[in-house]
């Protein structure tokens, strides 16, 4: 019981990486859309990043895959897939030299990747809440039963 | 803008000057400029009846007005509001029938030499009492001075231009020289149109309500006349492309005015719509037919070369040369809706250091005292369209119209009229370009000096072309002329396995070479005297080059190490930037950026990887390239190799860093040299700017979206551009972010802030007005075809590198068609126009540009069509050439010459006779002349089969009867020869930018002569591609299909 519960803890928390990773993408690229930031810059920025997502995203994949989650795994690996394809085609990597060109493709992207996490978020955090809870009617029922 | 880089100082401007131009503006006050030329609706004493005219036989009743000229040079400030506004004068009384306009074009000496005053025949054409009248800035003191604008008045009474608000006068007949040829032959069958068909109907009416009947058949030929039997002196004005169709179909008969602008316009206006402006095409065929019924020789060609637009010259006569600014239209849509039916591309293509000819040099302006007059919110500079108000304390923006102080050193009185009474000693307040010196604010480090870095290829393949002495020898030379002495820089790697640098110092007598081989960790051996001043190393720089060839001459080192040594060459420019030259002979096959032999698998043309043959293989090149931008170093490529050389990947370093990609296939130094010579020279020469960046500021509404070309964009409207010079130019694509603009005028101001080779900081500022329309007719008529076809040029390339070459070419045609088709649904329906084809005057060259584009080398075919390499060099090559410089290449010129040659005496003016471009078409070529192919690349001379022999003897001496191949083609001690060698000297005097090396072809001589010169006849179908014909055919039918 309290294992599961690290479980999905420890999903939650790679869930904030993958958010808070994305969102500072994000953040980049509306920066240098109003010219706050050097275009160098700002895909140093998101590129130093990409990788760290990917290599997480798919740990959560095959954390899902391994713990028997397969509702969830199946939710999760269209996206490892696509991130996969990204990375085998080596177009992962945003551009300097056409970052403006593909700017708001890869808005567009990006936010369609913040509704995915945001919508693990929510799942992971009612499970957290759903087993902190249990847990500890639990104990009170084990209180109960050992009466 | 934030573009600092940590540890050193990037790049001059941040905020300030360069600062986004926040789009928050208000509409144009109604005191604009537009308000001024609308002024311009007052004409000057009209001269008496032309009775001159020589065919307009019925013309006499048309009256003074041949309207067709009107004063230009209404300053902005015309209207300024202390002065009443004279638009009234031009609503004239219906006394005399104005508003008409004559093809001028054809006859000049109608409106020559005017008696100064003449007395107008009745209709006052200009209101003297008032005490106030204006005298507009060139319009001075008394109208008689009309005599000024009537200098050139074929010129300006071809200009359908009116301003916008003025438009509802327009009768905008876009009368455009007609051929000659064509003319001569149409004007019969055309007489036979019967003319009163159903759609004429309407016309009718409109013309009974015009008293001067016969005006029309003045005026425009294609219009079928009121009367039953047609007019003897019927003229076929435009549009004259057509045999008698079998129906026959006049048309021309529109009256847009009357849709357009109702009751905004007096009744006549209704005439004025008559004087059409598209021109049409009859195509007989039925569908399924193979003959097209088209008769060839009847389609427009553009033999007299690109025209620039110059239709807007009078009403915004401030505006920059169109040799810096091109818009596609010069009436910019006011709808999201409209635009949306605009399918060409809405946009520019600008040249902001194309070459003025002499006594046209852009003035430089040094604001010493008071610092560059800008505005505070929108950060555009003054210019002519800005006005001065509150007695001159105050000036208005005119793309924000923001009301700025005026500083007080600049500050200058107003005259009665509202203008500043210095106008004439301020350039930047008449002159649409203007180059200001900008001050310290400008920099954020001191001007960088000219600087030329050489990074050579000496392996064996480069040491047996001969590539190396030829740019020895070549840079050598050019020491002397390189701009910027004495601050000028220069620096030399040689590289093969191994990466070599030399040492310059000015005390040493030799340079001395020192050799990395680790090219994994490249360093750089020495600190500084890789980089010397020219002045004070001269004896050194001359020692190494010299000695250059010899050094490597045993060379049998087969290996390249470009990467490497590019790297090498960054980390010595990169404390000052400047101009990087690579020579390469070979495919780089050691260290980082290495490539691979790509595109020998034929499986992969033709489907979805084909395009990534034409992208760089490796991202080392792309990064490389902006990491040199970041730096100010522009790189030029120049390639030479008889073997795959992977341009794709190379050229990727000179397009992002704004430089230029010159590709000689199987280079040897005895017939190549002196190609790579002449344009190595004139790279090193020619006057650059450098540590640029380019902004285009345009007024509230709209925006620039994309940009197109070689650069790098440094945020989302800002160009850098390490190192540009005049040849090169820039696309840019416009998009409207409101649904409607409410402005009359919208205003462009390109701005280019540099670093002359002189060591001084410069803005060079471009201004251009245009107006706002809300008739997409008028867009069409504004429509400037070179710049449209430059844009769909760089468009197609760019897709080619994402898609098939297959959907890039069908891209340019689907917009083609949809263009058509828009312009027909607004023409076609009501004038009856059945099975003809109809286009927009402006437009009439657009589908055979098109049809050229697709067979160019960048797009043309499969794989097998044109060599990978070949494909991509053209690519950059046209993502960078200027417009007339792309037209000539899309549709050279063929001339023929053994006429010339043998008459005996060569006068100068006949020079001008022989250049008579002839269609490209294999008919034109007659087997017993000598013609001259020119694309502005390269010539090729074509011998007829039955040429006669004296004339080839004279020309090739001895070499006449051997292989063609095999012939240099110099210059020989005969008249005819050097006759020839005049003309070629001619054509490249013409344009400098590149050279054109000699190819000699015989009739019948294949592949040779298939290669050289048959492939390149647009016209001709070749290989599975349409002529003309056919391509105009088949646009006709898909313009018909849900049309």
């Amino acid at each position: 019981m309290i294992l599961n519960l690290i479980f999905w803890i420890l999903c939650l928390l790679i869930n904030f990486g993958l958010l808070a990773i994305v969102f500072y993408a994000l953040l980049c690229l509306t920066d240098l859309e109003v010219d706050q930031m050097d275009p160098f810059v700002a895909t140093a920025n998101i590129n130093r990043w990409i990788l760290p997502e990917f290599a997480l995203q798919a740990v959560l994949s095959l954390l899902l895959l391994l713990t028997g989650h397969w509702i969830l795994f199946l939710l999760a690996v269209p996206l490892t897939c696509y991130h996969a394809v990204l990375f085998i085609r080596r177009q992962h990597l945003i551009d300097v030299t056409e970052v403006f060109r593909n700017l708001n493709t890869d808005k567009k992207r990006r936010m369609i990747k913040l509704g995915v996490y945001m919508i693990f978020f929510t799942i992971f955090i009612f499970r957290v809440v759903l087993f902190a809870v249990n847990h500890i009617l639990n104990d009170d029922d084990d209180d109960i039963d050992s009466f | 803008m934030g573009t600092e880089n940590p540890g050193r100082p990037n790049f001059p401007l941040t905020g300030s000057p360069f600062a986004a131009a926040p789009p928050t503006t208000t509409p144009f006050s109604a005191s604009g400029p537009v308000v001024g030329s609308e002024a311009s609706g007052f004409r000057p004493p009209a001269q008496p009846p032309q009775n001159a005219m020589p065919s307009v036989s019925s013309g006499p009743v048309v009256g003074p007005q041949a309207s067709g000229y009107r004063p230009n040079n209404l300053p902005a400030r015309f209207n300024d509001p202390p002065v009443i506004s004279p638009p009234t004068a031009y609503v004239p009384p219906i006394g005399g029938p104005p508003f008409q306009r004559y093809p001028t074009p054809h006859f000049p000496s109608a409106h020559q030499a005017p008696p100064p005053r003449a007395p107008p025949i009745g209709q006052p054409p200009f209101q003297p009492p008032v005490g106030q009248v204006p005298s507009p800035a060139s319009f001075h003191p008394q109208p008689q001075v009309h005599s000024v604008p009537m200098g050139s008045p074929p010129s300006r009474a071809n200009d359908p231009q009116l301003p916008s608000d003025s438009s509802s006068f327009g009768s905008r007949a876009n009368f455009q020289p007609p051929f000659s040829s064509v003319d001569s032959s149409y004007s019969a069958s055309r007489a036979n149109l019967q003319p009163p068909l159903p759609g004429y109907a309407k016309q009718a009416n409109v013309v009974s309500q015009a008293p001067p009947m016969a005006l029309f058949q003045a005026q425009q030929g294609s219009y079928a006349a009121p009367t039953p039997t047609p007019p003897p002196t019927f003229h076929p004005q435009q549009g004259g492309f057509a045999q008698p169709p079998p129906i026959a179909a006049p048309f021309g008969l529109h009256s847009r005015d009357q849709i357009q602008h109702p009751g905004s316009a007096p009744p006549i206006g209704g005439i004025q719509g008559l004087a059409e402006d598209f021109g049409s095409l009859s195509i007989g065929s039925v569908p399924g037919t193979i003959d097209s019924g088209l008769d060839p020789k009847a389609l427009p060609r553009p033999l007299d070369g690109d025209v620039e637009p110059n239709s807007l010259g009078e009403a915004y006569s401030m505006n920059c040369n169109p040799r810096y600014l091109r818009l596609t239209t010069s009436a910019i849509p006011s709808s999201q809706s409209l635009l949306s039916r605009w399918h060409c591309p809405l946009g520019a293509v600008v040249c902001p250091l194309a070459e003025a000819p002499d006594g046209e040099e852009v003035p430089v302006i040094n604001f010493v005292s008071t610092g560059i007059i800008r505005c505070r919110r929108c950060r555009t500079y003054v210019n002519p369209y800005v006005t001065f108000t509150d007695s001159g304390r105050k000036w208005r923006c005119n793309i924000c119209a923001l009301l700025n102080d005026v500083p007080g050193d600049y500050f200058a009185q107003l005259d009665a009229t509202g203008r500043r009474v210095d106008l004439n000693q301020r350039p930047e307040l008449i002159k649409g370009s203007v180059d200001f010196v900008a001050p310290t604010e400008y920099m954020v480090r001191p001007p960088m000096p000219p600087l030329y870095f050489f990074l050579i290829d000496v392996s064996v393949s480069a040491v047996r072309s001969g590539m190396i002495e030829v740019v020895a020898q070549t840079i050598k030379s050019c020491l002397d002329e390189l701009p910027g002495f004495p601050r000028t820089q220069v620096g030399f790697i040689t590289f093969d396995s191994t990466i070599h640098f030399y040492n310059m110092k000015s005390s040493l007598t030799q340079p001395q070479m020192m050799v990395v081989s680790d090219l994994d960790d490249i360093f750089v051996p020495l600190p500084d005297d890789l980089l010397v001043n020219l002045s004070e190393s001269r004896p050194v720089v001359e020692a190494f080059l010299d000695s250059l060839p010899s050094m490597f001459q045993d060379n049998m080192n087969m290996e390249s190490a470009l990467g490497p040594a590019v790297k090498a060459a960054f980390m010595v420019m990169s404390q000052l930037g400047g101009k990087l030259l690579i020579f390469q002979n070979t495919m780089p096959s050691l260290g980082v950026g290495r490539l691979k032999l790509r595109g020998d698998d034929l499986r992969v043309y033709g489907t979805d990887k084909e395009h990534a043959l034409r992208t760089p293989e490796d991202p080392f090149y792309k990064n490389m390239a902006a990491e040199c931008t970041k730096y100010q170093i522009g790189v030029n490529v120049y390639a030479f190799s008889d073997k795959y050389i992977d341009i794709a990947s190379l050229g990727a370093l000179a397009k992002y860093s704004g430089g230029q990609v010159y590709y000689y296939p199987s280079f040897q130094s005895a017939s190549h040299g002196e190609k790579l010579r002449h344009e190595l020279a004139r790279d090193l020469t020619r006057e650059t700017a450098w540590e640029a960046v380019m902004r285009i500021r345009c007024g509230k509404g709209i925006r620039f979206t994309s940009y197109h070309g070689n650069f790098m964009l440094r945020s989302t409207d800002l160009l850098a551009l390490p190192a540009v010079d005049c040849d090169k130019a820039y696309g840019a694509q416009l998009s409207l972010e409101e649904t409607l603009l409410t402005s009359q005028t919208v205003y462009f101001q390109v701005a280019l802030l540099y670093t002359a080779s002189c060591g001084e900081r410069r803005i060079r500022v471009h201004t251009a007005a245009v107006p706002v329309v809300t008739d997409l007719g008028e867009m069409y008529r504004q429509a400037d075809t070179g710049a449209i076809v430059s844009l769909f040029a760089r468009l197609a390339i760019e897709k080619s590198l994402s898609h098939k070459l297959e959907d890039a070419r069908s891209s340019v045609q689907l917009r083609i068609v949809k263009a058509l088709r828009e312009f027909r649904n607004l023409y076609a329906v009501q004038h009856r126009l059945g099975g003809r084809m109809i286009y927009p005057e402006s437009l009439k060259l657009l589908p055979l540009y098109g049809l050229a584009l697709s067979k160019s080398a960048a797009l043309r075919g499969g794989y097998a069509d044109v060599q990978l390499d070949d494909r991509c060099a053209a690519g950059f090559t046209m993502m960078a050439l200027p417009v007339k410089k792309l037209l000539k290449l899309l549709y050279p010129s063929l001339i023929r010459v053994d006429e010339y040659l043998l008459k005996p005496s060569a006068q100068t003016d006949e020079f001008k006779n022989i250049m008579k471009r002839l269609p490209l078409t294999a008919e034109s070529l007659d087997s017993r002349g000598l013609y001259v192919y020119d694309d502005g690349f390269r010539f090729v001379v074509w011998f007829g089969r039955m040429l006669s022999p004296d004339l080839a003897m004279n020309l090739l001496g001895q070499d006449a009867a051997a292989e063609f191949s095999k012939v240099s083609f110099g210059k020989h001690d005969t008249e005819m020869s050097r006759k020839l060698m005049g003309v070629l000297r001619k054509l490249r005097e013409s344009d400098p930018s590149y050279y054109q090396l000699c190819n000699l072809v015989r009739q019948g001589e294949q592949p040779r002569e298939g290669f050289f010169l048959l492939t390149n006849f647009v016209e001709d179908q070749i290989g599975g591609t349409s002529g003309y014909s056919e391509w105009m055919v088949q646009i006709h039918r898909q313009v018909q299909q849900n049309a």
